[in-house]
């Protein structure tokens, strides 16, 4: 236990070092790529015929934005705002602090993403194990191509595919957005059903893109198992049929855990096409969004919002590979 | 619990694996008797067959290959082919042991020695786990291994020589009577070599087992085996006592074989070695002598007959040569 505690701490700091790194990465970057929000609404406001100094005036109040000192002092007082988890205010979202607006995208993200990759794994192993386990017959030809199809077609297609279907040909399922505006928000029949029913699409969408990965990295690792030394080992000793499954699932799920929690980090800002198709205002149409309207604060902080995902599904996997194979775990007892 | 030794009687066994070219024969009408309480081993170049015969033992021989003829008798077990689902399982590992070459990773990586040993019992519906344990503690014991700490360990934290052990405790700790040893010195240092040898003769001894080794070495042989079997081209063209054997060769591939060790004293160059190649599944010959091409006593007769096993005072030579000769 004392190891893994102290295999945390390590990965913690090193985290910490890592999104420090890309915060002030990302906030040059932004700050260099040319245009100036608050310059084009004055530019506006004096096209419309406003006097220039009035129209400086009305974009301040508009934004709340007090663009002060240099680009240096700019980067102290993000880096400051970082340790209070503060990253600013919004332009485009009438002067809201980014953290707010990260937050509420991001449950229309994280929600079906995980929904989506959790069950697209949770399938495509079993039927890896079946792919493998009947890959001289009928049964795993049928799923190894599934797979190969699947894993074939962008997420965007399936995603356009599953909209047309069933949103518009065979009109049974909603596509206009995460719930329907008729109910209450609150924790109501009327509105989780709606929820529910809303998040088929996207969910299936996500499921379906991912699953032909996991059948196939599933069946090749199960293949690779079975040839083991160990597993015919077992057989010559007469162990009982469960017992082997067991030896060939643990170790063959083993590397498919580090993909799956560096594809949950991945997910979370690659989900652009996806929550446009469904109209989700999620992370990735926010991030789109923050480009276009050159919304500084919020770019930086989405960005951020992602970098982290990563780095935090990183330590998750590299924790629980620890836990799980004893390989990893004696290695860093011997370094300690 | 300690029982007799149980005698083996392989006989007419024929092996074929499934190719593109249709069945072809890893083994061919083999007969050995494996004697109570024997050390017998068997030596044969890689692709002899020797590996398929020992996992003919249990009849576990791997698709595509499959046992098409011939039996294997066990005392107290019968007819291995014969075997099915449960009742094979239940044969492997508490009659027959099975110990793998030592470069192989024979152990699951993710569970320590304790649990496998533990899943092994819960196996073969051993009641008294602590008494297995316990029984695997002493074996480890017995061949100078800290058991407690080698069934607290995963395998990577051992070393070649100790999995060996290991897999020699988990072959033996079901109180197995026959045990099949296939390359059980291979990759392991000379050293270690010597020790595992030693470890196996006495505790052939003294559990009073019915052991079979396969190897590739002719010292190995040299070092534990009572009886001796040479195998070529999935054929067996000798066997009988060791010593007399190695001693006095018959069989022109035993001869060249013993003829190519370089000696320790003496000109290097007297070692030679025996001209050709070994026949594959698919080079060797379908009828007649398996051994004819690489062979110096080669008559018609070989090109079309197989040589029989003939039983010749203590020793099997399947050679025309040497039949004819000694009718002479």
């Amino acid at each position: 236990m004392t190891v893994i505690a102290r295999r945390l701490a390590g990965h913690l700091a090193r985290g910490v070092v890592m999104i420090l790194v890309v915060a002030t990465i990302s906030f040059f970057i932004v700050r260099s790529i040319p245009g100036d929000p608050v310059a084009a609404n004055v530019q506006k406001l004096i096209e419309q015929g406003m006097a220039p100094e009035a129209a400086e005036q009305a974009t301040r109040v508009l934004y709340g934005f007090q663009p002060k000192g240099t680009l240096w002092q700019q980067y102290v007082d993000y880096m400051g705002g970082l340790l209070t988890f503060d990253l600013g205010q919004s332009v485009t979202h009438a002067g809201a602090p980014v953290t707010d607006v990260l937050a509420d995208a991001a449950k229309w993200t994280v929600l079906p993403v995980l929904a989506g990759t959790l069950l697209s794994f949770l399938v495509g192993i079993v039927m890896g194990v079946y792919a493998a386990i009947r890959r001289s017959g009928k049964l795993g030809d049928v799923l190894a191509i599934s797979g190969s199809l699947l894993h074939g077609v962008p997420q965007y297609v399936l995603g356009l595919l599953l909209s047309a279907i069933f949103a518009t040909l065979i009109p049974i399922l909603p596509a206009d957005g995460p719930v329907d505006i008729l109910f209450e928000p609150g924790f109501n029949a009327g509105y989780i059903g709606s929820l529910v029913e809303h998040a088929v699409l996207p969910v299936a969408t996500y499921a379906l893109a991912a699953y032909g990965g996991w059948i196939l990295a599933m069946k090749s690792s199960v293949v690779t198992v079975l040839g083991d030394d160990f597993i015919l080992a077992a057989e010559l000793r007469g162990m009982k049929r469960s017992i082997i499954f067991r030896y060939i699932a643990r170790n063959a799920i083993l590397p498919l855990f580090t993909i799956l929690a560096l594809s949950l980090g991945l997910l979370l800002g690659g989900a652009v096409f996806i929550e446009r198709i469904f109209n989700y205002p999620g992370l990735g149409l926010l991030l789109i969004e923050s480009i276009t309207m050159r919304d500084y604060a919020l770019m930086g902080g989405a960005f951020l919002l992602i970098t982290m995902a990563i780095i935090v599904a990183n330590i998750v996997a590299d924790l629980f590979y620890s836990v799980i194979d004893p390989r990893v775990r004696s290695g860093e007892e011997v370094s300690a | 619990m300690s029982k007799q030794a149980p005698g083996v009687r392989i006989d007419g066994l024929t092996v074929v694996y499934k190719t593109t070219a249709g069945e072809l024969p890893a083994v061919r009408d083999v007969s050995l008797t494996l004697e109570p309480g024997s050390i017998t081993g068997i030596v044969g170049e890689s692709g002899s067959g020797k590996s398929t015969l020992a996992l003919s033992l249990l009849n576990a021989v791997q698709p595509p290959g499959r046992i098409s003829a011939g039996s294997v008798e066990i005392d107290g077990l019968g007819d291995v082919v014969g075997l099915r689902g449960e009742q094979l399982r239940k044969a492997r590992g508490k009659h027959i042991g099975y110990v793998f070459q030592a470069a192989q990773n024979s152990l699951n990586p993710l569970k320590t020695v304790g649990k496998q040993l533990l899943d092994l019992g819960r196996s073969h519906g051993v009641e008294d786990l602590r008494g297995l344990v316990r029984e695997a503690r002493e074996l480890l014991g017995r061949m100078g291994l800290d058991g407690a700490r080698v069934l607290d360990s995963h395998q990577h934290e051992l070393s070649g020589g100790m999995r060996q052990r290991v897999g020699i405790m988990l072959a033996l700790v079901l109180n197995a009577h026959v045990v099949v040893l296939d390359e059980p010195t291979t990759a392991l240092d000379m050293i270690t070599q010597a020790n595992i040898l030693k470890i196996v003769r006495e505790v052939h001894a003294e559990r009073g087992l019915t052991t079979l080794v396969i190897t590739h070495d002719i010292g190995v042989v040299a070092e534990v085996a009572d009886r001796l079997a040479v195998m070529y081209g999935g054929r067996l063209v000798e066997q009988g006592p060791t010593r007399e054997v190695l001693g006095s060769p018959r069989h022109p591939y035993t001869k060249g074989l013993i003829r190519a060790i370089p000696r320790l004293v003496g000109d290097i160059d007297e070692a030679q070695a025996l001209p050709g190649r070994p026949p594959t599944l698919a080079t060797v010959p379908k009828q007649g002598c398996v051994f004819r091409e690489r062979c110096a006593l080669r008559m018609d007769v070989c090109d079309d007959v197989d040589p029989e096993a003939v039983l010749q005072g203590t020793r099997t030579v399947a050679c025309h040569a040497v039949t004819v000769k000694e009718h002479a």
